[in-house]
C-alpha cells in the first residue's frame, strides 16, 4: 500500500517530464535545439509563482475548473498500475468510475471556458464537447474486448504484473489493432496532433488551449499538471501494451516501464512532427477508425475464441 | 393500509378545499400546499416502511356489486410510491411561490385541484391490483394531467400541446385496455395475478400491445411526440411531476405486466432493449437541437427512458437467458434510474421554472451569465445537470453503473445476447457523452458569459419555497450519489417482484459495489480538498487582477459575439443528421452594402414527420370516406343503437 502510494506520487512527479521528451523530438526534426528536458518543471514553478488575473465575466466555477479537472486527473492515476505495481485501490468497475471521473474532468473545463464569454472558448469547449464522445465509444468497445478476454473489470486486472501479456496470448494479433486504437485515442484525448495542435497560435484551430486561454498563474499550473497526468495515464496505458513483459525484479520492471513509456513520447513527437492537423471536421472520421478498429479486433478475437 | 387512504383522503381535501377559499389568494396556496405536504408525508413514510418490511398489504372494494377495486402494495408499488410522493411533496412546496399571481387565483385553485388528482391517481395507478381499478386510475391521471398542461390556455401553442397529449394518452390506453382485454378473455379474471396462467403466444401478444401504450405515457421513441410539446406548456412544478414520476408510471405498467405474466422469451427482453437504445440516443440528440429551455428538458425524458429501459431489457435478458446476476443489476439499476430521474429531472424542471419566471423567455440563446444573480438556482441546476450527464458523484452514475455491469455480465452470453449486451454497453457510452455535451451546454449557454438579451441581465431569486425543493434535490444527488448503499437496497427490496422467481436476492454482492463507489467517491474528494488546500497556499499573499476576457486581440468585443447555444451544438448535430435533419432559414449575404439578414435553425423529429405522413394522413382520409355515416338524421342514429342492439343478442 505504502509502496503503492510512492508510485503514485512518482507518476505525478514524473508526468510533465514525458511531455517534455514530445517537445524534444519535435524540436529534433524542426532541426532546432528545442527546449531543456525539464522545462515543464520549470513552467510549472513559474505559474505557481505568479498571481492571477480574473475576466469579469467568470464565477467560482471557472477557479473550480483548474481544481476539478487536476482531481480528476490525480484521483484516476490512483487507479493505474505504475509500470505493473499493483495499484493504491482496485475495484470490479473501477474503469468505469475512471471513464466517468474523466469525463467529470472535462464538464469542469468546458464549463470553466463557457464561463469566459468568450466566443474562441466557446468555440474549443463545443470541439471538446464532441470529439471524446467517439473515443469514449471506442473505450467502451476496448474494455469489452478486455472483459471477454480476462472476465474482469478493473484496471489493475489487465495492467499489473505481467498480465499484458496474457492479453497478447489470449488475443493475438488483434491486439494489434487495440494498440493503434489506443493511441490515436491517446492523440485525441491529449489534444495531439493531427487532432489538435498544442503549439499553434491561431486561436480559432484549436481545442484544448483555447478553452484555457483567460486562466493565468497557479490555476493555468493546475491545468497543465492535469493534462500531463492526463497524457501519463493514457501512454503508460499504451507503454504496458508494447512492453507487456515482466521481469521479476522491481527495478527492472520499473526501468522497462519508462523505457517503453519514453517511446510511447517519442512516437507521439514523431506522429507530430510528420503528420499535419486535420480540418476540423475530419477529425469524426479519424477517430471512428479507431472505433472500427477496436470493434474488429474484438469480432476477430472471438472467433479465436470460439 | 390505512395510512396510504389517509394520505390520499388528505391529499384530495387539499385539492377540493381550494375552490371554496380561492379568493383568498396567499390562503388558498397555503392551505393548499400545506395540507398536499401533509398528506404526501405520511405517504412518503407508510410507503418507506411497506418497502423495508414487505408483505402483501391489500384492500378491496365493491363496486355496485359489479366487479371489485383492489389495491395492493408491494415491493415494486412501494417503491414507485415513495418516488411519486417524494417528488410532489417538492413540487406542492415548490408552488406556493411559483404560482405568484393573484388575478389567476381561480385558475390556481383548479390547479391544485388537479394536482391533487394526479398525485392521488398516480399513487392508485401503482397500486391497483386489478384491471379495473388500474384502467380507472390510468383515466384519472390522463385527465388531471391533460387539465394541467393547458393551464395557460390562452395560448394556441398550449391548447395543441393539450390536444396532442390528450390524443397519445387515450390512443395508448386503447392499446393497454386492448392488451387487457385479451388478458381477461384467456383468463376470466380481472386481477393481475392470473396472468400467468395464459398461453405463451397470448402472453405475448399482451405484453407487445401493452408496452406501446405504456411506452406511449413513458416517451418511448417513436411514441414521444407529444413530450416536448406538452411539458412546456405545463407550468414548471406540474412538468416537474410529469416528466419526474408521471411518465415512469408507464415503466411501472411494462414490468408489473412483465411480472404477472412470467413470460420469460427472450424476444420481449430484446424488444426493450433496442427500444431503450433507440430512445436513449435520439432523445439526446433531439435534446441538443432545442432552443426552447424545457424543450430541451422533455427531449431529455425521452433519453433517461431509454437508459431505464435498457436496464430492464438487460435485466429481462438476463432472466430469459439464466443469468440472475445479471437480471438482477439490469432490474436494480433501471429502478434506481427511476428514481434518479425523478429526483434531477423535477430538479432541472424547478430550476429551469425560477429561470422562466424571473427572465420572462425560455429561449436558451436569449439568456446568460444568471449564475451571477442566481447563486441557489445556477449551483442546483449545475448538480442536476452533472448527476443527469452520469458523472460521479453523483446520482445518476449510481444507476448507469449498475446498468452496465448488468451489460457486461450479457457479453459473456452467446449470439443475439451478446450483439445487444455490447449495442447497449456502446450505446450507453455515446448517451453519456451526447447528455455531457448537452448539459455543458445549458448550463454555459444559460448561467454563465454574459446576458444575451436585456430579459436576462437584471434578474434576481426571490421565493424561499421556490430555492429549498431545489436545495432538498441537489443535497439528495450528492447523497446518493457518495452513499448509495441504502437507495440501492430500496430497489433491491422491489427487484423481486418482478417475476424473476429467485426468491430471496443475496444482498452482499451489491452492498460491496455501493461500498466501491463510495470509496471512491470518498477518495475524490480527499483529493479535491488537497487541492484546494494547495490553491489556498499558493494564492496566498498574491495580487489578484480583474479584467475584461481576452479578445484575442478584439478590443470591442460585444456579448453577441459569444457562442450560442445553436453554434454549439451544430457540430454535433451535423453528425447525426440523417436523424435529426435540421432546416435552416438564412439569406446569403450578397453586395457591398448587405441587407439585415437573419439565421433561423429547426431540427425536426423523424418521428414526428413520419407520423404526420405515415398515421395522420391515412386516419383522416379514411374517417373522411366515412362521414356518411354521420349525417345528423336523429331517427337513423336510434336505428344504429336498435342494429348493435340486435347484433349483440343475436351474435354474443
Amino acid at each position: 500500500m505504502i509502496k503503492s502510494i510512492l508510485f503514485w506520487v512518482l507518476a505525478i512527479l514524473l508526468a510533465p517530464f514525458f511531455s517534455a521528451v514530445i517537445l524534444k523530438v519535435k524540436a529534433f526534426f524542426g532541426g532546432k535545439k528545442g527546449p531543456p528536458l525539464l522545462i515543464n518543471y520549470y513552467t510549472l514553478v513559474k505559474l505557481f509563482k505568479k498571481g492571477s488575473v480574473y475576466s469579469t465575466s467568470t464565477t467560482f466555477i471557472f477557479k473550480l475548473g483548474p481544481l476539478v479537472s487536476l482531481g480528476a486527473a490525480v484521483t484516476v492515476l490512483l487507479f493505474l498500475p505504475f509500470g505493473g505495481h499493483p495499484p493504491v485501490f482496485s475495484f470490479s468497475g473501477d474503469l468505469l468510475f475512471i471513464l466517468y471521473l474523466l469525463g467529470l474532468g472535462r464538464f469542469f473545463t468546458i464549463a470553466a471556458a463557457m464561463d469566459t464569454a468568450s466566443p474562441f472558448e466557446g468555440m474549443g469547449a463545443a470541439r471538446e464537447a464532441y470529439f471524446p464522445i467517439i473515443c469514449e465509444a471506442t473505450m467502451f468497445m476496448i474494455l469489452i474486448l478486455f472483459y471477454i478476454l480476462t472476465g474482469e473489470l478493473r484496471l489493475a486486472a489487465y495492467f499489473s504484473g505481467g498480465q499484458p501479456f496474457g492479453l497478447w496470448q489470449a488475443a493475438g494479433s488483434p491486439m494489434l489493432f487495440v494498440v493503434i486504437a489506443f493511441f490515436v485515442i491517446l492523440l485525441a484525448e491529449n489534444s495531439r496532433v493531427p487532432v489538435d495542435d498544442p503549439a499553434t497560435h491561431l486561436e480559432l484551430t484549436m481545442i484544448h488551449e483555447v478553452m484555457v486561454l483567460d486562466h493565468s498563474g497557479p490555476d493555468l499550473g493546475f491545468i497543465e499538471l492535469g493534462s500531463f497526468c492526463k497524457l501519463f495515464f493514457y501512454s503508460s496505458i499504451v507503454a504496458r501494451l508494447i512492453m507487456p513483459f515482466e521481469s521479476g525484479y522491481l527495478a527492472l520492471n520499473i526501468c522497462l516501464f519508462v523505457t517503453s513509456l519514453l517511446v510511447v513520447s517519442m512516437a507521439v513527437g514523431v506522429m507530430e512532427s510528420v503528420v499535419a492537423r486535420y480540418r476540423m471536421d475530419r477529425v469524426p472520421k479519424y477517430l471512428l477508425t479507431s472505433f472500427a478498429l477496436a470493434f474488429f479486433a474484438t469480432v476477430i478475437t472471438l472467433e479465436f475464441l470460439r | 393500509m390505512n395510512s396510504f387512504f389517509l394520505s390520499i383522503a388528505l391529499i384530495c381535501c387539499g385539492g377540493f378545499a381550494t375552490l371554496f377559499i380561492w379568493r383568498n389568494f396567499v390562503l388558498m396556496k397555503a392551505t393548499a400546499v400545506s395540507v398536499i405536504s401533509i398528506g404526501c408525508t405520511i405517504g412518503l413514510f407508510d410507503a418507506l416502511v411497506k418497502l423495508l418490511h414487505p408483505g402483501p398489504y391489500a384492500a378491496s372494494f365493491e363496486y355496485l356489486k359489479l366487479f371489485s377495486l383492489s389495491f395492493q402494495v408491494d415491493g415494486l408499488s412501494a417503491f414507485f410510491l415513495v418516488a411519486i410522493y417524494a417528488v410532489s411533496l417538492l413540487a406542492a412546496v415548490y408552488s406556493f411561490h411559483y404560482l405568484n399571481k393573484p388575478e389567476k387565483a381561480l385558475r390556481a385553485a383548479v390547479n391544485y385541484l388537479f394536482f391533487s388528482l394526479l398525485i392521488v391517481s398516480m399513487a392508485l395507478v401503482v397500486t391497483a391490483a386489478n384491471m379495473i381499478a388500474f384502467m380507472l386510475s390510468w383515466e384519472i391521471m390522463s385527465l388531471s394531467s391533460f387539465f394541467l398542461v393547458i393551464y395557460d390556455y390562452e395560448s394556441a401553442e398550449n391548447r395543441k400541446a393539450g390536444y396532442l397529449y390528450f390524443i397519445f394518452s387515450h390512443v395508448g390506453a386503447m392499446f393497454i385496455l386492448v392488451s387487457f382485454g385479451i388478458l381477461y378473455g384467456y383468463s376470466g379474471s380481472f386481477l393481475f395475478s392470473s396472468g400467468s396462467t395464459i398461453p405463451d403466444s397470448a402472453k405475448l401478444l399482451v405484453l407487445i400491445l401493452s408496452f406501446i401504450g405504456f411506452g406511449s405515457k413513458a416517451g418511448v421513441f417513436p411514441f414521444h411526440v407529444w413530450l416536448p410539446h406538452a411539458h412546456p406548456a405545463a407550468p414548471s412544478h406540474i412538468s416537474a411531476v410529469m416528466s419526474g414520476v408521471m411518465i415512469k408510471t408507464g415503466i411501472y405498467g411494462i414490468v408489473r405486466l412483465y411480472a404477472s405474466l412470467s413470460l420469460h422469451t427472450p424476444l420481449f427482453g430484446e424488444i426493450v432493449l433496442i427500444a431503450g437504445m433507440i430512445s436513449g440516443i435520439l432523445g439526446v440528440v433531439y435534446a441538443l437541437g432545442q432552443h426552447d429551455l424545457k424543450r430541451l428538458l422533455a427531449y431529455h425524458s425521452v433519453e433517461n427512458i431509454g437508459i431505464i429501459l435498457i436496464g430492464i431489457g438487460i435485466g429481462m435478458i438476463g432472466v430469459s437467458s439464466g443469468n440472475p446476476i445479471m437480471a438482477v443489476l439490469g432490474f436494480s439499476g433501471g429502478l434506481l434510474h427511476v428514481l434518479n430521474h425523478s429526483i434531477f429531472k423535477s430538479l432541472l424542471f424547478m430550476g429551469a421554472g425560477v429561470v422562466i419566471q424571473k427572465t420572462g423567455t425560455r429561449t436558451i440563446d436569449m439568456l446568460g451569465g444568471l449564475l451571477k444573480n442566481m447563486k441557489v438556482t445556477g449551483i442546483t441546476f449545475l448538480v442536476g445537470s452533472l448527476a443527469i450527464s452520469g458523472l460521479p458523484p453523483f446520482n445518476g452514475f449510481v444507476s448507469e453503473f449498475f446498468i452496465y455491469l448488468g451489460g457486461f455480465r450479457g457479453v459473456a452470453l452467446d449470439k443475439t445476447a451478446f450483439v445487444l449486451s455490447i449495442m447497449a454497453i456502446v450505446s450507453l457510452a455515446i448517451i453519456g457523452g451526447l447528455a455531457l455535451a448537452c448539459f455543458t451546454k445549458v448550463v454555459g449557454v444559460v448561467f454563465q458569459g454574459e446576458p444575451r438579451s436585456s430579459s436576462a441581465v437584471a434578474v434576481d431569486e426571490k421565493g424561499p419555497a421556490m430555492l429549498a425543493p431545489m436545495l432538498i434535490l441537489a443535497a439528495v444527488c450528492i447523497i446518493i450519489g457518495v452513499f448509495p448503499r441504502m437507495f440501492i437496497t430500496l430497489a433491491l427490496k422491489a427487484v423481486p417482484v418482478s417475476g424473476l422467481g429467485y426468491g430471496r436476492i443475496p444482498m452482499e454482492p451489491f452492498i460491496q459495489m455501493t461500498a466501491n463507489i463510495t470509496l471512491a467517491a470518498t477518495v475524490f474528494f480527499i483529493v479535491l480538498l488537497m487541492l484546494i488546500a494547495l490553491r489556498l497556499v499558493l494564492y496566498r499573499g498574491k495580487t489578484i487582477g480583474k479584467a475584461g476576457t481576452w479578445g484575442c486581440g478584439f478590443t470591442q468585443p460585444t456579448v453577441k459575439m459569444q457562442y450560442t447555444g445553436t453554434s454549439y451544438a451544430a457540430s454535433i448535430l451535423e453528425f447525426f443528421r440523417p436523424a435529426a435533419p435540421l432546416q435552416e432559414d438564412h439569406p446569403a449575404i450578397r453586395g457591398r452594402f448587405p441587407q439585415k439578414t437573419h439565421y433561423h435553425s429547426h431540427v425536426d423529429d423523424i418521428a414526428e414527420l413520419h407520423m404526420v405522413r405515415v398515421v395522420v394522413n391515412p386516419v383522416l382520409w379514411l374517417f373522411d370516406r366515412l362521414r356518411w355515416i354521420q349525417h345528423g338524421d336523429i331517427h337513423l342514429y336510434i336505428g344504429y343503437i336498435l342494429l348493435a342492439i340486435v347484433v349483440l343478442i343475436f351474435f354474443v
